[in-house]
């Protein structure tokens, strides 16, 4: 099977049907796969001010164009869908084996539509696709849905991705959970997979895939995994401590959000970073996803023998600094229950946090907890109690299930959510980093670090080291690194590669796989493509461009540790970036934008294979 | 150089005092390059001493050799490394020639990134 090969699988759960469709060329070079072409169907297929929660929305399991391949950390795969959060386009990247082995059914992409009467899970071995009952399998842990359906399968070498009972009841922060422990974490997707009564999918394929220019291709692949291999933070680093190498990183630059953001370091990091992770003996090995040569997560295993994947820099941020808490074990038993649940981590901790400081500054009453422990900063028997409660949607738990944004709006105080289009922001604190303020700002997805990783470039000095607090430049790096990003995520690649690999590694390996012959310029600018269709879909669903800022808090002064004083230098930065996006002033698309990026064609519709 | 807009500092110490006392300096060790030292921190008794040289003193305390973690051969801070005084990256300050004063407070990473 060719790269571009792969076809559609169309499931419709209010009918019980599915069909087979293809996939033009021409699909690919205008989207690559993944990220960039589900938005596109989505785009094509729901009108964007649905109900996210309906059974009008669709729900895209997509794997990128280099998804499967040999390509270096070719082994991600995204879900698209309209967010119940954010009221955005919601793109979720996870990795796992669940993507590659997904793409060995011959299946680029699944598009899951309407309801099911009662709950099912869709079964691919191959193409072999069956709906199967899951009345027995509704309201396990995702570890446990896994364990039974990969017994009901009945085959080696299969992978199941999942909902939780958070996605199950709705939670608007839950998540799907690929192989236990991966997750599409962000923006309410598990939501969407529970308001259609799917509870998982379990997948099996044994289509090899192969390349266009086959030797071409794998020259490329062991070049690139070589300079992933040599490169300190890929080859070195990432393994070594993982994503939590960053902790002692940033709390020393001054940006480490403690107690919901009031403060920008944490005076106990050194008990909680991935160092002390080593220290204390938890960690037991690093793990990768499919085709990875980083193998950057964590597996851990805490003292009294509860072991699993995680925590990674985020989830243990926002469990810990953010909820003022020192305590690691708690930290990662909050985020053994996420994965377990299926709740996204930085939601949860964030809305936690939140929920803190208004219970500190007496919004929250003691009653309104209903009978749980106090909701005191550093307290990690509250941390590992609401995770819990969040994610059955019990007690106090139930208004947390909504996130931060819709429980500060229920107790008067929605400037409290540290979010960006009401999805909460993660480790970083934008006062600090100019750029990476922008970036969060502009996110076609609300508070996210991923669609636009400043971070890289303002504290990490990669590909170059650029001052921080310096405004001059800032928009237009924040436009090629989302432009680019878009352009990863579409191919199928971890966005982790990109601290080894650039744009034109990036174009040898698509054109390899391909055959296809696209300049570097040609594959930003699909970049360019998607970002621009995103936005589109977002304006269209009633995200107002006002929404492209951040909360109150950060326009007062950081009150401790290096960055004592900065402040958010956001709507300075965003005319700049509007203009270089070809915007209009008012922060919409002109016509002749979306034509110059052909994004004013007509619908794309797939052609039916199979009936 | 410039000592100017130095995050983190307090009251200037007297000069006097600055001169002729020792001044204890605290170069701190993050992520790999613990693990690689196995200690979180070296005190050293100087003053007046530019990152550079601080290094070379900072290695000669420690048995373990660590300055290829964040120099390259040439002696010039790898792409990446991080070397932070009071958290501000000393390549906006003047990169390994930058003065160390009393207090202050060094912190080295070599490359690193996540997410």
């Amino acid at each position: 099977m060719k790269v571009t090969d792969a076809g559609v699988l169309r499931v419709n759960l209010s009918k019980g049907t599915f069909v087979e469709e293809s996939v033009g060329e021409d699909m690919y070079k205008m989207y690559l796969g993944g990220r960039g072409m589900a938005a596109k169907l989505l785009s094509d297929e729901i009108d964007p001010a649905i109900d996210a929660l309906s059974p009008d929305n669709k729900l895209i399991f997509a794997n990128g164009l280099l998804s499967g391949t040999s390509a270096p950390t070719g082994g991600r795969y995204m879900v698209i869908t309209k967010s119940p959060l954010t009221g955005t386009i919601a793109s979720s990247n996870s990795g796992g084996i669940f993507g590659a082995v997904m793409r060995r059914t011959g299946y680029l992409m699944i598009v899951i539509e309407g309801r099911s009467p009662k709950p099912v899970y869709i079964s691919i071995n191959d193409n072999t696709v069956e709906i199967k009952d899951a009345v027995h399998l509704w309201g396990l842990g995702t570890a446990a849905a896994t364990d039974k359906i990969l017994q009901e399968f009945g085959e080696k070498r299969a992978s199941v991705s999942c909902i939780g009972p958070a996605g199950e009841k709705l939670s608007k922060i839950a998540c799907i959970i690929n192989d236990k422990h991966r997750a599409a974490g962000r923006s309410g997707v598990g939501a969407v997979m529970g308001s259609k009564n799917l509870k998982a999918i379990v997948v099996k394929g044994s289509n090899p895939i192969e390349s266009e220019e086959k030797d071409q291709f794998s020259a490329y692949a062991k070049e690139k995994t070589k300079m992933l291999k040599e490169n300190a933070v890929t080859g070195e680093g990432l393994p070594a401590l993982g994503t939590k190498v960053l902790d002692s990183i940033i709390n020393q630059s001054g940006l480490y959000p403690t107690r919901n953001f009031q403060f920008a370091t944490f005076e106990d990091t050194e008990e909680v970073s991935g160092e002390a992770l080593v220290a204390k003996g938890y960690l037991k090995s690093n793990k990768a996803c499919f085709g990875c040569p980083i193998a950057c997560g964590r597996y851990t295993v805490l003292p009294g023998g509860r072991e699993g994947e995680g925590p990674e820099y985020e989830s243990g941020w926002a469990f810990g600094a953010d909820c003022g808490v020192n305590d690691l074990i708690a930290i990662t038993e909050a985020n053994f229950i996420c994965n377990d649940l299926g709740l996204d981590t930085i939601s949860t901790g964030t809305t936690i946090a939140a929920a803190m400081e208004m219970y500190e500054k007496g919004y929250i009453k003691k009653e309104d907890l209903q009978n749980g422990p106090e909701m005191k900063f550093g307290s990690s028997e509250a941390v590992v109690y609401y995770t819990r409660m969040t994610g059955m949607r019990e007690g106090f738990g139930d208004l947390l299930a909504e996130g931060s944004y819709r429980l500060g709006e229920h107790f008067g105080h929605p400037e409290l959510s540290m979010s960006v289009k009401k999805q909460e922001l993660p480790a970083y604190d934008p006062r600090g980093v100019q750029g990476h303020g922008l970036s969060y700002a502009t996110s076609n997805r609300g508070g996210c670090h991923v669609r636009g990783y400043l971070i890289s470039p303002e504290i990490l000095g990669s590909p170059e080291k650029l001052d921080p607090q310096e405004l001059t430049g800032k928009p237009q790096w924040v436009k090629t690194f989302q432009d680019l990003t878009a352009v990863i995520d579409s191919a199928g690649l971890c966005l982790f590669s990109s601290f080894a690999l650039g744009l034109q590694d990036y174009t040898d390996l698509i054109n390899g796989a391909t055959g296809f012959s696209m300049t570097a310029e040609e594959v930003l600018t699909i970049g360019e493509r998607i970002w621009n269709l995103e936005r589109d879909f977002n304006l269209k669903a009633g995200i107002s461009p006002v929404t492209d800022s951040l909360p109150e808090r950060f326009l007062e002064p950081i009150p401790d540790g290096p960055q004592k004083g900065a402040v958010s230098h956001v709507q300075q930065l965003l005319p700049e970036y509007y203009s270089l996006r070809g915007w209009n002033k008012d922060g919409t698309i002109p016509k002749g934008k979306l034509k110059q990026l052909g994004l004013e064609n007509a619908k794309v519709v797939l052609v039916r294979k199979t009936g | 150089m410039s000592w100017c807009g130095r995050p983190g500092k307090g009251v200037l110490p007297d000069a006097a005092q600055s001169r002729f006392a020792g001044t204890m300096i605290r170069v701190r060790f993050f992520t790999i390059l613990r693990l690689l030292v196995k200690r979180a921190d070296v005190i050293l008794d100087r003053r007046g001493i530019s990152v550079r040289d601080l290094l070379d003193d900072a290695q000669r305390a420690v048995p373990v050799p660590f300055l290829h973690k964040v120099l390259d051969d040439e002696g010039k801070m790898k792409r990446g490394t991080l070397i932070l005084v009071n958290g501000r990256h000393v390549q906006h300050l003047d990169g390994l020639d930058t003065i160390i004063e009393d207090g202050d407070e060094v912190s080295l990473f070599p490359p690193g990134g996540g997410g």
